[in-house]
C-alpha cells in the first residue's frame, strides 16, 4: 500500500483498541503462565500451555493492530450507527440489578420485577399483557421445577418459593 | 449382518415409550427454536442440558440430539416463510425459499424442503452406522498425539472458516482455550486463574459460558436493532412438490445430501457451511443459473438437504474420536459427561446400546418432523407472528433458569451475564463466538493430549510429525493457516465464510 492510499491514521479506530485489549489479555496469560511455572519440554508444568497460547495470543493481536494502522478500520461511533445502543444497555443493567438481588429477595420476588421492567422499559408491551405474563411466567417456570422436576430456585431471605 | 442386529437392538431401546417421548420432545423444541428467530439450537441445548440429568443417558441424548437436528428442519420454515434464517444453517434457503413464497408457491417450497430434508437425514443415518463403527477401530490405535493434531486442525478448520479476519478467530480461539484451562490442572491439581473464587475451582461452566454469548448476547444484539419482518400471509396450499418439483429437485437433494455428509464429518465444518456449499454447487451446475436468486426450488432442496446429511455427519466424529466438530456437539458431548460417559473409539463397544439407541431415535425422530413439519405449518406459521418485545423477555427468563439450573449456583448466572454483555460487544466489534466455545471444550483436552505425548516422547517434538495421521492432521492446519496469505486462497475463504453464532 503506498502513502497516498493509506488511511489516516485515527485513535477512535476500534481495530486498533480491540487489538491492543488483545495484547493486554496475552501479557495477562503469559505472566499467568510464568507464574504457575513451565516445566520442562520432558514434564510440561501447569503453566505451560497459558505461556505458549499467551504468546500466540499476542502475535494474533498485534497483528490486527498493524491491520488497524495500515488499513484503517470503522470508528467506535460507526459500530452502532442506525442502532438504538440504549436499549442493550438498559437490559445489561436490568440483569445485573437482577443477579446481584436474585440470592438475596429469591426467584419469584426478583423474577417477577425483571420480567416487568423487560416487558415495559425496552420495547414497552400493553399494560395488560406484561403484567400477566411477568407473573405467570415465572410463577409457571418455579412450580415446574419445584414440583415436577424438584429442582429448588433460591427462595432468599423471605423464604418465598 | 451384524449391523443389523445392533440396529434392531437399537430400536428395542428407542422404542421403549420413554424414550419416544424424550424424542418427541427433542425435535418438538428443536423446531420450534428452528422456527423462532434469535433462539438456536445452541441455546435450547444448554437451557435443557439440566434436564437431561433426570432421566437415563440414552433419554437425555436421544432429547440433544433430536434438538439440533429438529432445528434444521425448523429453521426452514422461518426462510421461507418470513424471509429471516430461523437459525444460521437455514440462511441461504431465505434466498430462493421466500421468493418462491412471494410467487404463492411457499407449499412446494416448505414440502421440498421437509421432504428433502427426510431423505438427507435418513442417508446420513444410513452412513452413520455404517462408518461409525469401522472409524472406531481405526481410532483405537490414536494416541495422544494424534488427539491434540486433530483438535488442533478442528480448531485452525473453524478458525478459516468463520467470517471475518482470521486473525480475530485465531485470537477467539486462544481465548476460549485459557477459559477452558481456568480451574484445577487436571495432572498436577495446581489451581489456574481461579482469581480464589471457590466457584472457579473446577474450572467455567460451559453452559453459563453457551448460553451468554449465543443466547444473552443474541438477545442483546437484536433488541437494538428493528427486526423487520415480511411475512407470507396467504393460505398455505398443496405441500407437496409436483412431478416437475420431483424432477427439478432429485438432483440436488442427492448431491446436497453426499456434499453435506461429507462437510459434515469435518471437524470445525457443519451444517452451515453443508448449506452454503450446496447452494454454490447447484447454482453452478444449473444450466440457468439466473434463476437462482428469484425462487428456483433447487436453491431450496440442495442446502436443506445439505444441512441435514451434515447434521447427521457431525455425529461420527463426537461418537468415535470423541472430538466435537462444531459447538453444537461440544454441548452433547457435555450431556455425555454429565452422564459419566466419554464419547470415544470404546463407545460403541462398551455402550452398544446407548449408540445403537440414538441412532434408531434419530430414524424416528426423522419420521417424526416429516409428521411435524408438513401438517402443522399452520400452527409455525401463528407462531412467527409472536413479537419480538413479548419473546425476549422470555428468552432471558429461560437462559436465566437453564443456567442457574445447571450447578445451582447463583454464581453461573453472573457468569452467564458477564459473557452475555462480551458476547454482545464480541459481535459488534466483528470477533465471532464459535471458535471460543470450540476452544473452551476443547483447550482441556488438548493440552491433557499435548502434555501426555511430550511425557510419552520425553520431549521430543517430532513425535507429532513422525506419526501419519498426526502429521497429515498438522500439514493441513498450517495450510489453512497460510491460506488467507494467498489473494486467490482468501476470496475462496471469503465466499464460504460463515457466520455460526447467527
Amino acid at each position: 500500500m503506498t502513502d497516498q492510499t493509506r488511511p489516516p491514521f485515527r485513535l477512535n479506530n476500534s481495530e486498533l483498541w480491540t487489538g491492543v485489549i488483545g495484547i493486554a489479555l496475552g501479557v495477562f496469560v503469559i505472566r499467568s503462565g510464568l507464574k504457575l511455572k513451565l516445566g520442562t519440554i520432558n514434564d510440561p508444568g501447569s503453566g505451560f500451555m497459558l505461556f505458549y497460547i499467551g504468546l500466540l495470543m499476542c502475535a494474533f493481536a498485534v497483528t490486527i493492530v498493524l491491520a488497524s494502522i495500515t488499513e484503517g478500520g470503522p470508528t467506535f461511533g460507526s459500530r452502532w450507527e442506525g442502532a438504538s445502543w440504549s436499549k442493550p444497555v438498559a437490559i445489561i443493567v436490568i440483569l445485573s440489578a437482577y443477579a446481584f438481588a436474585l440470592e438475596p429477595l429469591g426467584f419469584l420476588i426478583s423474577t417477577i420485577p425483571l420480567m416487568l421492567l423487560l416487558l415495559r422499559v425496552i420495547d414497552p408491551v400493553r399494560w395488560t399483557l406484561a403484567i400477566p405474563l411477568a407473573v405467570l411466567a415465572p410463577l409457571s417456570v418455579w412450580w415446574v421445577l419445584k414440583h415436577a422436576l424438584l429442582i429448588q430456585l433460591p427462595s432468599g431471605m423471605f423464604e418465598i418459593g | 449382518m451384524d449391523v443389523l442386529v445392533n440396529v434392531m437392538h437399537g430400536f428395542g431401546i428407542a422404542l421403549q415409550p420413554v424414550n419416544i417421548l424424550y424424542c418427541f420432545i427433542g425435535v418438538f423444541i428443536g423446531t420450534l427454536v428452528g422456527v423462532l428467530p434469535g433462539i438456536g439450537p445452541i441455546s435450547a441445548m444448554s437451557l435443557l442440558l439440566p434436564v437431561t440429568l433426570s432421566g437415563t443417558p440414552e433419554s437425555g441424548i436421544i432429547m440433544m440430539a433430536g434438538i439440533y437436528y429438529g432445528s434444521m428442519y425448523g429453521g426452514s420454515t422461518t426462510s421461507i416463510l418470513v424471509n429471516i434464517p430461523g437459525e444460521a444453517a437455514s440462511v441461504v434457503t431465505c434466498i430462493d425459499g421466500h421468493q418462491m413464497a412471494k410467487q404463492g408457491r411457499a407449499g412446494p417450497a416448505l414440502g421440498i424442503s421437509a421432504l428433502g430434508s427426510f431423505i438427507a437425514g435418513t442417508f446420513a443415518l444410513v452412513m452413520l452406522m455404517l462408518v461409525a463403527p469401522s472409524l472406531a477401530s481405526v481410532a483405537i490405535a490414536f494416541g495422544p498425539a494424534e488427539y491434540a493434531s486433530l483438535m488442533v486442525l478442528g480448531l485452525v478448520v473453524l478458525t478459516f472458516l468463520t467470517q471475518g479476519s482470521m486473525a480475530k478467530a485465531l485470537l477467539m480461539a486462544c481465548i476460549g482455550i485459557v477459559l477452558g484451562l481456568v480451574g484445577l490442572d487436571s495432572i498436577t491439581a495446581q489451581p489456574r486463574l481461579t482469581f480464589g473464587r471457590i466457584e472457579l475451582i473446577d474450572g467455567i461452566g460451559l453452559v453459563p459460558v453457551v448460553m451468554g454469548l449465543f443466547g444473552l448476547g443474541e438477545v442483546l444484539l437484536n433488541t437494538e436493532q428493528a427486526i423487520k419482518r415480511d411475512i407470507i400471509n396467504a393460505k398455505i396450499t398443496q405441500l407437496l412438490p409436483d412431478k416437475e418439483d420431483w424432477k427439478a429437485s432429485a438432483g440436488p437433494i442427492g448431491r446436497g445430501t453426499i456434499l453435506g455428509f461429507f462437510l459434515g464429518i469435518l471437524p470445525g465444518g457443519g451444517a452451515v457451511v453443508a448449506s452454503f456449499a450446496s447452494y454454490a454447487l447447484e447454482k453452478r451446475l444449473s444450466r440457468t443459473p439466473e434463476r437462482f436468486g428469484h425462487g428456483a426450488i433447487e436453491g431450496v432442496a440442495g442446502p436443506e438437504a445439505a444441512n441435514n446429511a451434515a447434521a447427521g455427519g457431525a455425529f461420527i466424529p463426537l461418537m468415535t474420536l470423541g472430538i466435537p466438530p462444531n459447538v453444537v456437539m461440544a454441548l452433547l458431548l457435555g450431556a455425555f459427561v454429565i452422564h459419566g460417559l466419554q464419547p470415544g473409539p470404546l463407545l460403541i463397544t462398551q455402550n452398544p446400546g446407548l449408540f445403537w439407541g440414538i441412532v434408531a431415535s434419530m430414524y424416528i425422530g426423522n419420521v417424526m418432523l416429516l409428521v411435524l413439519n408438513l401438517p402443522l405449518i399452520g400452527m409455525w406459521v401463528k407462531l412467527l407472528k409472536l413479537p419480538y418485545n413479548v419473546l425476549f423477555p422470555l428468552i432471558i427468563l429461560f437462559t436465566i433458569i437453564g443456567v442457574y439450573c445447571s450447578s445451582n449456583n447463583v454464581f453461573d448466572v453472573y457468569v452467564m451475564v458477564g459473557f452475555g454483555v462480551i458476547g454482545y460487544f464480541m459481535r459488534k466489534f466483528g470477533y465471532e463466538p464459535a471458535p471460543l466455545v470450540l476452544a473452551f471444550v476443547l483447550g482441556p483436552l488438548l493440552e491433557n493430549n499435548l502434555r501426555k505425548s511430550l511425557i510419552l516422547s520425553q520431549g521430543d517434538l517430532m513425535t507429532f510429525v513422525e506419526r501419519p495421521i498426526s502429521a497429515a492432521c498438522l500439514v493441513l492446519a498450517v495450510v489453512l493457516l497460510i491460506a488467507p496469505l494467498l489473494p486467490a486462497l482468501r476470496r475462496k475463504r471469503e465466499m464460504v465464510a460463515l457466520d455460526e453464532g447467527a
